[in-house]
């Protein structure tokens, strides 16, 4: 198990690079930071001093050594735009984005779970239909509508949410946290239910094949026929055994999450990661973006190796070597 | 009487919303600590009776007539929560697959404490105590180790003692048991039989048990009710319905029978070959393909063939096969005989060259050696019969199209002639001509081998490879399927070699034999001897683990 995690940790580094490098390449192409920072009325000279203080002009090759070379040392290097350090800035917006995305996963996994298994467990209801029914609706409609909707609903016509921004915060183990008190809490629902919506829609549909599929299993009659409570034979029998597709998907979503909810951060004001992100690429904010890159790879590389370790958990299986 | 049931039925919804009676009026009496047989081929309904006695039908079943009285008291009509008092505290339950019925992501501890903690007041340690207590009784060994084990990580018969201890860990007095060893080695089987038996008479459970194999049956049964389509036909003791059925049905049940006491020229069913023109044609065809050398040239020639799975990191590896050796005559039927594990398949893989064997082996084919290289060609010499007709034909292609997609594309048969081919092979199985337009399907298992062999044969190959044909076939299926082999043997000289686990249709097919154990071959030579005058132990164990019943009244 450990020589599994060493060699994926160890595959990941390679991984970086190259992600690194794209997006590095990338943002050359696409982009003039000099241009931008400068604006329309600098002359020629002030450019070329621009250019050299920030090191914009050697070769791309050289830049990019020298970029790696400062990130060895802990630096992701300084932005463009605010001047300020691009870890600074990225790990002031994290936490904003970390507890909607986290809010979002809870309501994801709470009636997801239940309702898939119930419809798998009741084909013929008419509950079956009905949840049927609104999945395939809430999965059809885009993000961004639902989100115009529910400000509609609950800010305009019922006035119970507010519309937009993050409430007050709270000093949680050194993170600014909304999610402990009540108003900071009340900002964040609209923005988590949205993120949830479609996390619901896919938690459903997945409880239920599971569900559809362990029921028809050897086991789970000889289980029946051991008389096992039907509440163990369900949050057992039945839950072990659907547990892994959901969590291979819960991991996936939730790196897409943390990175690209900029949609959802966008509709509602929120001060997340993926405004952040947006608004850098806008600016031809190298920095911001290169190491956001870096950051949201090496995410994404640790959530999926959580999930191989939480199979292992799951299913005896499975194991690695 | 503990169980009474008194003219059951019970009827599935089919899709298009009409009912079919799976179970006509069936009725049993069972007492205490008695052993009740319910026999009968697949699809008889043997199944649905045990599940409807712990209300485990499906949803698309439902009992439309009759009574299940337990004690007295009728729980057909019982709810799923009524059913929970019963299910494993009253009426035991033991699947047939022992390495499906336990839940493979819980350990085999939970999975046996959650049954104590259900149905007794013990907890925690005493649990756990009586846990170890019960895989004791179940012969299971380690028994304290084995609690931390998942099913994986245990054999099949190990697991289905553990389905045992499950059964009696709340002491029911009735325990369902369907088809119990059909999974399980001839050897596991006696063994796990035996402690069954000895389990029941000790806690005084009665036991129904669900079987097509009537040396089971014979083994262990006080009383036998044979089941046809859902109805009983004869009902009564053991000893009687085996030495004297009574009525047809059951008389031909046991005549299908192989014994592996006596070789029989024929099974006592009815071949139903009409001497037709196509069917000789076929005949012609295949004599015409099969060269004409004497018999006894030498086929098939293997020498020191090993097969070594190399272990995890490099470690020891597993040797499935060390150093066989064999030669297969023309003409003959060659059988390889082994338990699971014990390498006969790795032969046949290492044939078809499905299997790279270690370096050295040597396998000639009609005195050429087969390499890597050259398998494209080996088709036309080299065929298969394969165990499961169900996944051995391509669905999505008519019966006759399966018969010749392969000698098409190799070139052996003009397209235009294809057609007539597959209907005069299908004559030559027993399948009327009509069944080359029909998809695999709307077949049998029993036909469906049928044209597998059809397919095999088309190629007018030198050697046929039947791997296990017909352990996946009811006994008057493969009495049938056996037949046509021998048939085909004796009309076209065919030479085959037959792999099976069943030593009574070796004795019934094969001229020599090989018998393997552990990747070794330990005994060899003329079937008669091997199976008669036994030289080594371990076929002599076989052969004894072999159940048996008199059938001197059931040949005659």
């Amino acid at each position: 198990m450990i020589n599994f995690v060493l060699r994926r940790l160890g595959q990941s580094a390679i991984l970086l690079v190259i992600m690194s490098l794209l997006v590095f390449v990338g943002m050359y192409v696409v982009s003039d930071p000099v241009a931008v920072m400068a604006g329309e009325d600098a002359t020629a000279a002030d450019r070329a001093a621009l250019a050299a203080a920030y090191g914009l002009d050697q070769p791309l090759p050289v830049q990019y050594l020298t970029f790696l070379a400062n990130i060895v040392q802990g630096d992701f290097g300084t932005s463009f735009v605010y001047g300020r350090p691009v870890l600074d800035l990225i790990f002031e917006r994290l936490p904003a984005t970390l507890e909607v995305v986290f809010l979002a996963m809870v309501l994801g996994l709470a009636f997801g779970i239940p309702m898939g298994i119930f419809s798998g467990l009741n084909r013929r209801k008419p509950a079956t239909r009905l949840i049927s029914m609104i999945t395939t609706i809430g999965y059809s409609i885009p993000n961004f509508w639902q989100a115009l909707l529910f400000i509609l609903v609950f800010a305009v016509w019922l006035r119970v949410l507010p519309a937009t921004g993050r409430g007050p915060t709270t000093d949680f183990l050194g993170l600014q946290l909304s999610l402990f008190n009540a108003e900071g809490l009340r900002y964040m629902l609209l923005p988590a239910a949205n993120l949830a919506v479609a996390l619901i829609c896919m938690q459903t549909r997945l409880a239920r094949s599971g569900t559809q599929e362990v029921m028809y299993q050897d086991y789970m009659m000889f289980a029946r026929a051991k008389g096992i409570a039907p509440r163990r034979l369900i949050g057992r029998h039945l839950l072990r055994n659907i547990l892994i597709p959901i969590v291979t998907i819960t991991a996936l979503e939730l790196g897409t999450l943390i990175a690209f909810s900029t949609v959802t951060e966008t509709v509602f004001s929120w001060p997340g990661i993926g405004k952040l992100l947006l608004d850098s690429i806008y600016r031809s904010d190298r920095p911001v973006v290169v190491a956001y890159m870096i950051l949201i790879t090496l995410m994404f590389v640790l959530i999926n190796l959580a999930a191989d370790i939480i199979y292992a958990v799951l299913d005896p299986r499975i194991r690695y070597s | 009487m503990l169980l009474t049931i008194d003219r059951l039925s019970i009827a599935y919804e089919l899709a298009d919303g009409r009912e079919l009676e799976a179970i006509k009026d069936f009725s049993l009496t069972l007492e205490r600590g008695r052993i009740a047989g319910i026999v009968g081929q697949s699809g008889a309904g043997k199944s649905t009776i045990g599940k409807a006695v712990l209300g485990l039908l499906g949803e698309n079943a439902r009992i439309s007539g009759g009574r299940i009285l337990l004690e007295g008291e009728d729980i057909a009509g019982f709810s799923e929560r009524q059913f929970g008092a019963i299910r494993g505290k009253r009426v035991g339950y033991i699947y047939q697959n022992p390495m499906t019925a336990l839940n493979p992501v819980l350990s085999i501890g939970e999975q046996l404490i959650e049954t104590i903690e259900t149905h007794t007041d013990k907890r925690g340690t005493a649990a756990r105590s009586y846990a170890v207590e019960l895989l004791t009784g179940a012969e299971v060994s380690h028994p304290e180790e084995r609690l931390t084990k998942y099913p994986h990580q245990l054999s099949g018969g190990l697991c289905q003692r553990i389905v045992f201890a499950i059964a009696i860990a709340a002491q029911p007095d009735l325990i369902i048991a369907d088809e119990p060893t059909t999974a399980l080695d001839v050897t596991v089987q006696k063994a796990v039989l035996g402690t069954l038996k000895r389990l029941a008479a000790q806690e005084n459970i009665a036991i129904v048990l669900i079987t097509h194999d009537m040396g089971v049956v014979s083994q262990m049964c006080d009383e036998v009710y044979v089941l046809l389509r859902g109805q009983l036909v004869e009902r009564g003791p053991t000893m009687q319905i085996i030495t004297a059925p009574q009525e047809r049905y059951t008389q031909e049940l046991m005549a299908a029978i192989p014994s592996v006491e006596q070789r029989r020229a024929r099974f006592d069913v009815l071949d139903a070959f009409e001497e037709t023109p196509g069917r000789q044609r076929g005949i012609d065809y295949l004599r015409a393909g099969t060269v004409a050398l004497a018999h006894g040239d030498t086929m098939l020639a293997i020498s020191n063939l090993s097969k070594t799975f190399t272990g995890e990191k490099g470690g020891a590896g597993f040797k499935a096969l060390d150093s066989v050796g064999f030669a297969v005559r023309r003409g003959e039927t060659f059988g390889i005989v082994g338990e699971s594990g014990s390498g006969k398949s790795t032969i046949g893989r290492a044939i078809l060259g499905l299997v790279h064997p270690d370096p050295g082996a040597i396998i000639a084919l009609d005195g050429h050696p087969i390499g890597q290289e050259n398998r494209q060609a080996l088709s036309r010499k080299l065929q298969c019969i394969f165990q499961d007709p169900y996944a051995s034909l391509n669905p999505r292609m008519d019966a006759g199209t399966n018969i010749t997609y392969g000698i098409r594309a190799a070139g052996l048969v003009p397209r235009k002639h294809a057609q007539r081919l597959a209907e005069d092979l299908l004559e030559v199985v027993g399948l009327p001509r009509a069944a080359a337009t029909k998809m695999p399907h709307a077949f049998s298992g029993g036909e469906r081998q049928r044209i597998g062999i059809a397919r095999a044969l088309a190629y007018r190959p030198g050697l046929i490879f039947c791997d296990e044909p017909t352990s996946a076939l009811d006994v008057t299926v493969q009495a049938e399927i056996l037949n046509l082999m021998k048939e085909l043997q004796d009309s076209l000289g065919l030479t085959l070699v037959f792999v099976s686990h069943d030593l009574a249709v070796v004795r019934q097919m094969c001229d020599s034999v090989i018998v393997m154990r552990a990747g070794r071959i330990v005994e060899e030579g003329p079937a008669e001897q091997v199976l008669t005058e036994p030289a080594d132990p371990y076929t002599r164990q076989l052969l004894s683990a072999m159940p048996r019943f008199l059938r001197s009244a059931a040949a005659s």
